[in-house]
This record gives structure tokens, C-alpha cells and sequence, in this order.
């Protein structure tokens, strides 16, 4: 099930996530995460909350950034986090958004990460068409 | 009587160190590198899940693989 928050970049969202997890079928769930830390699009089961998921990314996102100052760098491209139940994923679009999803424990993890780096300039695609609307 | 308590001071001198030994073997072994973090200029940076920083991510991570996206 995918929650949608605005037409035009939602719906195009919404087919670049179900087209990634038709590829990817590790995949749990995944969502996009735009630059204002907004849930823009997000596959998750009904009862959870949106803005609930949406901080919690936000969060990640936050440290993940907070490490890169703190070692010198300037940005992350990726993060991976294992938490012995599952993997969470991100990798980072242009313009401070980022592209996240869970797999299971068992999950082809490398492979997922391929399959999200490659649908990156889709979901980029689709969110520039949308502010352009 | 001087003799026993040597050697009992001794064995407790053994089992304290054999304890702490333990100790820090099995805090070593539970701090596997949960999170890995890749930069734009392509270099890594690990955390291990038995540091602050690494269980910061751990925390929220596990939530929302329970939860889903």
C-alpha cells in the first residue's frame, strides 16, 4: 500500500517505488525522504503513522550527517544499518532528499543497494518533475 | 593456616583474573560494525553496535525496520 501526499509527484514516485520492488524483492518497504525532510512517498502498512516514519528517517539522516561533519567529510551517499532483524538502507539524491528501504535479515544486501543506486535517477527525475509542476 | 589463606588468596587472585578476562573478550566480540556509512568521496566509516554513536542508529533503524517505511 502506498501513501500519496501530492499528485503529479507522488503518483510518478509511487510507480519508480513498486517498479524497484518489482526488481528488488528483498525489499520490504521502502520510501523517499525529499531535502525539507518531508515523507514524500512511502510503502508502508496501514496503522503506521506517516509523520511518525518520516521523523524517525529525518533522524537518520540528521546523524548521518553529524558523522559526516565530525570525520571531515562533506556528504554521504550511503548508509547501511543492520539491526540483527532486518537491514535499513539509504542512499542520498541530489538536492538533500534521500531514497530508503528494509529488507529481511537473509536479504541480498549489496544487491539491493545496486538496485537502489540505479533507480536514484528516476526517483530524482520524478521529484524534479514534480516541483516543476 | 597462614598457608591456606595464601592459597586462597591465590585462587580468588586466578578466578578475578580469569573473570575479567572473560569480561573483556565477550565485550569485544558483541561490538560488531552494524552501521556502515559511505561518503560522496567514496571512503567508509563504520560504527560498532557497543558505541553510543553506533546505537543511536541501531535504535531507530530496528523501530523502523518493525515498522516498515
Amino acid at each position: 500500500m502506498t501513501e500519496r501526499r501530492e499528485t503529479g509527484t507522488a503518483e510518478d514516485l509511487d510507480g519508480v517505488l513498486a517498479d524497484l520492488r518489482a526488481l528488488s524483492e528483498d525489499i520490504d518497504s521502502c520510501a523517499v525522504l525529499s531535502g525539507d525532510r518531508d515523507l514524500l512517498s512511502s510503502s508502508h502498512e496501514p496503522g503506521v503513522e506517516r509523520e511518525r516514519v518520516g521523523a524517525m528517517l529525518a533522524a537518520l539522516v540528521y546523524l548521518s550527517e553529524r558523522v559526516a561533519r565530525e570525520s571531515g567529510k562533506g556528504h554521504i551517499s550511503q548508509l547501511r544499518i543492520d539491526t540483527g532483524e532486518g537491514h535499513l538502507l539509504v542512499v542520498q539524491l541530489d538536492g538533500g532528499g534521500v531514497l530508503a528501504a528494509t529488507t529481511g535479515q537473509e536479504a541480498r544486501v549489496g544487491l539491493v543497494l545496486y538496485d537502489m543506486r540505479n533507480a536514484r535517477g528516476e526517483v530524482e527525475k520524478a521529484l524534479a518533475e514534480g516541483s516543476d509542476q | 593456616m597462614k598457608k591456606l589463606l595464601r592459597r586462597l588468596f591465590l585462587l580468588g587472585a586466578l578466578a578475578g583474573a580469569a573473570y575479567a578476562a572473560r569480561s573483556y573478550l565477550k565485550g569485544h566480540s558483541t561490538g560488531q560494525e552494524t552501521v556502515q556509512i559511505v561518503f560522496d568521496d567514496g571512503s567508509t566509516r563504520s560504527l560498532a553496535s557497543n558505541t553510543t554513536e553506533g546505537q543511536e542508529f541501531t535504535d531507530i533503524a530496528r523501530k523502523l525496520v518493525e515498522t516498515r517505511l
